[in-house]
């Protein structure tokens, strides 16, 4: 189990906290158990990839020709203890197939609620650069079997820092926007290493500040966010350069609009990150609801500005089952066109992948 | 004739169904605010921390599987259970919110009465003179 200091701290601070006796504390959870497969797909010869569907970047969730239940199945544990007055401590521990179920803290964090208003919270947390980011691991929380793997590509996850969080109403409107900042160092990156360089790679995010702004009514939702931070990175111990320096920086803006109407609903997401070159991605879903059963159709991509630059998108048709009232069974088709031949990720390939997910 | 007393038959089946299936959201009998059905939607969809008075919400819910719990997140919230419970776990697993404590159609009346903050709801046919109402669906 790895173990960040300031999980530990958070740990600390839950045990202390849970055995005085003004805390109340509650368990819950989550979990979701996906299996998968490419039916055909092309790999990327002159990488020696085989035909393979990466589901999900930053895990390197990656599926081949025979069924497997690792790549995306998980199981999350979440303690929370409010200590009244508006402070609570929470903890997160994520266990995933594709990491040989070793659980690790994805979230450990104490909150303060100043009053109706503002919360002031510190700790470690999720990266909220795209709408799904704070609970991507929650598949019971979202229609797909995953957010789609064109926009979250990025390869830090979680941050450690502090974030102040305003929440009001105007009318039939509701507001909220989040202000964070902090560091992550990623003594071993999994995407970048395990997956694109084949060597241990150190990704070092840091002087991160970014904002997010979330205004919603009955049937209408709309997300802006944008963040700044400095990349440092070592290979094998080597620190990367860039032009002769040892950072660079980076700038990311993205902008979600969901739309629900009775049955129908419409989920759309943007975004740009502007680091040496300038990489956009987008996503459109369209769902109905009948009964307990959501059918949905979804397209997305990703397109680095250069010359062969990484290039790839997903058109994805799929159903959602919600067959008891904490679990639901999804099952997907997923087609990748791979349109680099230097930054090809995977090659293209058809698949499927289905499973449950839960909440309790 | 026949037909026109079906359907006047039918009508009261219906409306005597639905009334039986009416909801009521409670209060503490303490409670001044003001509380519309537009402030109740957004309490129970944890948009809305505290009351106009200022004091903070302490939020209570039927299980999910009381049919009470399904009309009230169906006619108050619009939203269907699996909806509601999607909307609360990205929520409550985000940092972002506490989903409702649960409490039972037993239980229910007491937690409202023992908490000047308290607010849920239950079939109008269990209200008690211990508790407000304060919106019906």
């Amino acid at each position: 189990m790895k173990l960040t200091n300031i999980a530990k701290a958070s740990i600390a601070s839950l045990i202390l906290f849970s055995s005085a006796s003004s805390a109340e504390v509650n368990l819950s959870g989550f979990s979701s158990i996906n299996a998968g497969k490419v039916l055909s797909g092309t790999g990327v010869e002159h990488y020696g990839v085989p035909p393979t569907f990466l589901a999900d970047y930053p895990n390197v969730s990656a599926y081949e020709e025979e069924w497997d239940f690792d790549p995306e199945s998980l199981f999350g544990l979440q303690i929370s203890a409010d200590l009244s007055d508006g402070l609570s401590a929470t903890a997160q521990v994520v266990a995933r197939g594709v990491n040989e179920w070793d659980p690790e803290f994805e979230w450990a964090y104490i909150s303060y609620e100043f009053d109706e208003n503002w919360t002031i919270q510190a700790g470690k947390k999720r990266l909220p650069l795209f709408y799904y980011s704070d609970f991507y691991d929650v598949g019971y929380a979202y229609v797909w079997m995953r957010p789609s793997a064109d926009n979250y590509t990025w390869q830090i996850f979680n941050y450690t820092g502090m974030n102040v969080l305003y929440t009001t109403d105007i009318g039939d409107w509701s507001l909220a926007a989040n202000l964070y900042t902090g560091k992550e160092d990623d003594k071993e990156n999994k995407l970048l290493g395990e997956f694109f360089f084949g060597a241990e790679t150190r990704e070092i995010w840091k002087d991160i500040l970014g904002g997010v702004v979330n205004i919603s009514k009955d049937w209408f939702e709309a997300r802006f966010t944008a963040m700044q931070y400095t990349n440092e990175r070592y290979i094998d111990g080597e620190q990367t350069t860039w032009d002769g320096k040892d950072y660079r920086d980076g700038s990311f803006y993205g902008a979600a609009f969901n739309f629900d109407f009775e049955n129908w609903f419409v989920l759309t997401e943007l975004s740009r990150l502007d680091l040496d070159e300038t990489f956009d991605s987008m996503m459109i879903t369209f769902g109905y609801r009948y009964n307990n059963f959501t059918p949905f159709v979804a397209y997305s991509d990703f397109d680095q500005d250069a010359e062969d630059g990484e290039n790839h998108n997903t058109q994805s048709i799929g159903l959602r089952w919600d067959f008891h009232s904490s679990a639901a069974f999804k099952v997907q088709y997923d087609k990748v066109e791979d349109n680099s031949y230097g930054l090809a990720v995977a090659g293209d390939s058809e698949s499927l992948t289905f499973g449950i997910d839960l909440i309790f | 004739m026949n037909l026109l007393k079906a359907i006047f038959a039918s009508t009261i089946v219906l409306v005597s169904f639905s009334s039986i299936a009416e909801v009521s959201v409670i209060v503490n009998t303490a409670n001044n605010s003001t509380i519309d059905s537009k402030l109740v939607k957004k309490i129970f969809l944890g948009k809305k921390k505290a009351f106009p008075n200022g004091n903070k919400v302490a939020l209570f819910t039927l299980p999910d599987d009381n049919p009470d719990s399904e009309h009230f997140r169906q006619a108050a919230l619009k939203k269907s259970n699996s909806q509601y419970k999607s909307y609360w776990s990205k929520l409550a697993f985000t940092g972002k919110g506490t989903p409702p404590k649960k409490a039972t159609d037993s239980e229910m009346i007491n937690k409202i009465k023992g908490n000047t903050n308290a607010i849920g709801f239950i079939n109008s046919d269990k209200v008690t003179a211990d508790v407000k109402v304060v919106a019906t669906f």
